[in-house]
């Protein structure tokens, strides 16, 4: 008899069973299998087996086989077993699709899809034809550990590198993930400094170890709140700057900022924009990345830092 | 040893196969008569494999398994039935890691900018999330930042393409050159990574692979041509690949500039004294890494070529002419 019609079976014995069988019954009325004539091997097989069913996630428990409590036996509950009835609308299957089966994401996403894929009104052949599954590179190697900490409140310790100072042991009870410009992050109490702080999935150097239960974050805590995005993108925007591009770049420049309008198209083909600018230096860092193709109109002080900015680095090569 | 290697081995295919099946017998219950081709397809599984696993299933049952208590599969013309399956007609839960790792995924997804989907993946992802309760999810919060509105240029043309491996023609803006070209490329995969969408593809025009940002794609007009696809590497990629003619640029950075060295491709890394940092960075052309040193502000110093300095200083000034 192959393992894998020996498991069918017995999931399936388990799971239609009216009360809990004990391995001698279920050795008794399994066709075919756990029959060797030694009790303890056969009964090593099964605990083989069962350890192989709640490997992939189906629950055998153990509970008595009736109100005397006397003998133990084995059960699937059906309500523990199925699935509950979900359905999606095509729009919506096609969108968990692309998630599931991006490249890379083999494995538990792509099959947890498989699972809610009967719960597609339209069927999945359309599915199937749709445009490219686009992929999101993001994840990094600590995502699943940090999703597990967040998901039980643990507290957790892992080696990180600031984007300023120097990389150390950091101690955090895990209360959020954000995803945010392409990243993740952990927010969290932070034990080194007593506060919330966020940090960056892929700054830790080390991998997560937990350190046992965490804490509950305060009532209304807002993990994104919490977040300032990198030098790399405009920073918090507190404020509106006027910014005029040059014809070369003007098409693309604003093209990632939901809240950037243009106001209008000057006679010498630059483009005058508003765009959401923070007083930090990552919006000066912004702007300087376009080159001579952007200019800073106003407001004056945020037209001087940029001034500021170009005189440093004149000076300093 | 090798004998309990073996075993493992054995008894880890035999759990992915049982737990394929008993995804695929709920489907096929649901769906009579479903396409073997569709259901390899969606299921991730050869046909021949997946036939090997259906003709093992009729084998099962219930006790007393007499032939009329054993699942029953039909196969023919390309279509299978399963009847006799009602204990098996519902799928399993979705183990905490699946339905966390569909969870992650959709999010990392919707926080990428101008995905068409984003508005149905997000109704998917509360119907999931609502039904699936703390049992599957935990306390686990996850929060996705607003992704930038609005389309993203030529996104959907150039996924289209990708699905249908159609040539496309483009108007690329690049970066590093600071120039518009035409050019016709076949782009094999589309991805976002770190807040961008790029299309890999083969670019007829340096006759080499390529990767471009889809938001500097100023036109995209397919060509009605399919090409055969080299097999590219798509997600997970290092966003450069060095080539043997690159520049090494060497800058010692501060504090303030050491985010460059995990959002470009950085070759060597060594840490020095307060936080700064010398790394070398290979790149085709001095002109943008220029402008990179501009927005660090002073904050990186110019170790190796010397001409780079030149550049840098002529943009500063032709920036600052702006200002006067």
């Amino acid at each position: 008899m192959y393992p894998l019609e020996r498991l069918l079976n017995l999931v399936a014995l388990l799971l239609e069973a009216r009360t809990p069988l004990t391995f001698d019954q279920i050795r008794a009325t399994l066709r075919g299998a756990y029959t060797q004539e030694d009790r303890a091997s056969a009964k090593r097989q099964f605990e083989r087996d069962k350890d192989t069913l709640r490997a992939i996630g189906i629950p055998v428990e153990v509970a008595f086989t009736d109100g005397f409590e006397v003998d133990e036996g084995y059960v699937i509950r059906k309500d523990r077993y199925y699935l509950p009835d979900l359905s999606f609308t095509p729009e919506e299957a096609a969108a968990l699709f692309v998630a599931a089966n991006a490249p890379g994401g083999e494995g538990d996403a792509a099959q947890a899809f498989r699972k809610l894929a009967l719960g597609i009104d339209a069927g999945v052949g359309a599915l199937l034809d749709a445009p490219a599954p686009a992929g999101v590179d993001a994840s990094g190697p600590h995502l699943e550990a940090v999703a597990e900490a967040v998901a039980g409140r643990r507290r957790i310790r892992f080696r990180y590198q600031p984007a300023e100072g120097e990389a150390g042991e950091r101690e955090v009870d895990a209360w959020a993930l954000v995803f945010r410009r392409g990243s993740w992050y952990l927010a969290g109490l932070d034990h080194l400094r007593g506060e919330p702080r966020s940090f960056r999935l892929s700054r830790m150097e080390s991998g997560v170890r937990d350190q046992g239960p965490g804490s509950e974050p305060p009532q209304g805590w807002d993990a994104g709140a919490l977040l300032a995005a990198g030098p790399w993108g405009l920073g918090e925007p507190d404020r509106t700057a006027r910014v005029a591009f040059s014809p070369k770049v003007a098409w693309w420049a604003t093209a990632g900022i939901p809240e950037a309008r243009t106001i209008r198209i000057r006679e010498d083909g630059w483009t005058e924009a508003e765009v959401p600018a923070a007083s930090s230096d990552s919006f000066v860092s912004w702007v300087l990345s376009f080159g001579p193709d952007a200019e800073v109109l106003s407001p004056e002080d945020l037209r001087e830092a940029v001034i500021r900015g170009l005189e440093v680095v004149r000076g300093s090569v | 040893m090798a004998r309990s290697r073996a075993r493992r081995a054995s008894a880890s295919r035999t759990e992915d196969r049982l737990r394929r099946l008993l995804a695929i017998v709920p489907y096929v219950v649901r769906n009579p008569g479903a396409r073997i081709d569709e259901v390899s397809r969606l299921f991730g599984v050869p046909e021949t494999a997946l036939t090997q696993d259906l003709n093992l299933l009729f084998l099962t049952g219930l006790p007393p398994y007499t032939p009329a208590d054993l699942i029953e599969v039909e196969i023919e013309g390309g279509r299978v039935w399963i009847r006799m399956a009602e204990h098996f007609a519902r799928p399993v839960r979705l183990t905490r890691p699946e339905a966390r790792a569909l969870y992650l995924r959709g999010s990392e997804l919707l926080g990428a900018p101008g995905l068409p989907e984003a508005e149905a993946l997000r109704s998917a992802l509360d119907k999931l999330a609502g039904s699936l309760g703390p049992d599957s999810l935990g306390e686990l919060q996850v929060e996705v930042g607003e992704a930038p509105a609005g389309e993203v240029g030529h996104l959907e043309t150039v996924r289209e393409a990708a699905a249908r491996r159609e040539r496309l023609e483009i108007d690329y803006y690049s970066g590093s050159r600071d120039e518009v070209t035409t050019r016709r490329i076949d782009p094999e995969h589309v991805f976002s990574a770190i807040g961008n969408w790029y299309v890999v593809a083969w670019d007829h025009r340096s006759d080499a692979e390529r990767l471009f940002r889809v938001d500097r794609i100023r036109a995209a007009r397919p060509s009605g041509e399919r090409f055969e696809p080299r097999g590219l590497l798509g997600q997970g990629r290092e966003l450069y690949t060095p080539t043997g003619e690159d520049i090494r640029v060497r800058l010692r950075v501060g504090p303030g500039a050491r985010w460059i060295a995990e959002y470009y491709a950085v070759e060597e890394a060594t840490e020095g004294r307060d936080g700064v940092l010398e790394l070398t960075l290979p790149t085709r052309d001095l002109a943008w890494m220029a402008k990179l040193i501009l927005r660090l502000g002073g904050q990186a110093e110019i170790l190796e070529p010397p001409e780079l300095r030149d550049l840098v200083r002529r943009a500063a000034e032709e920036t600052l002419s702006r200002y006067r």
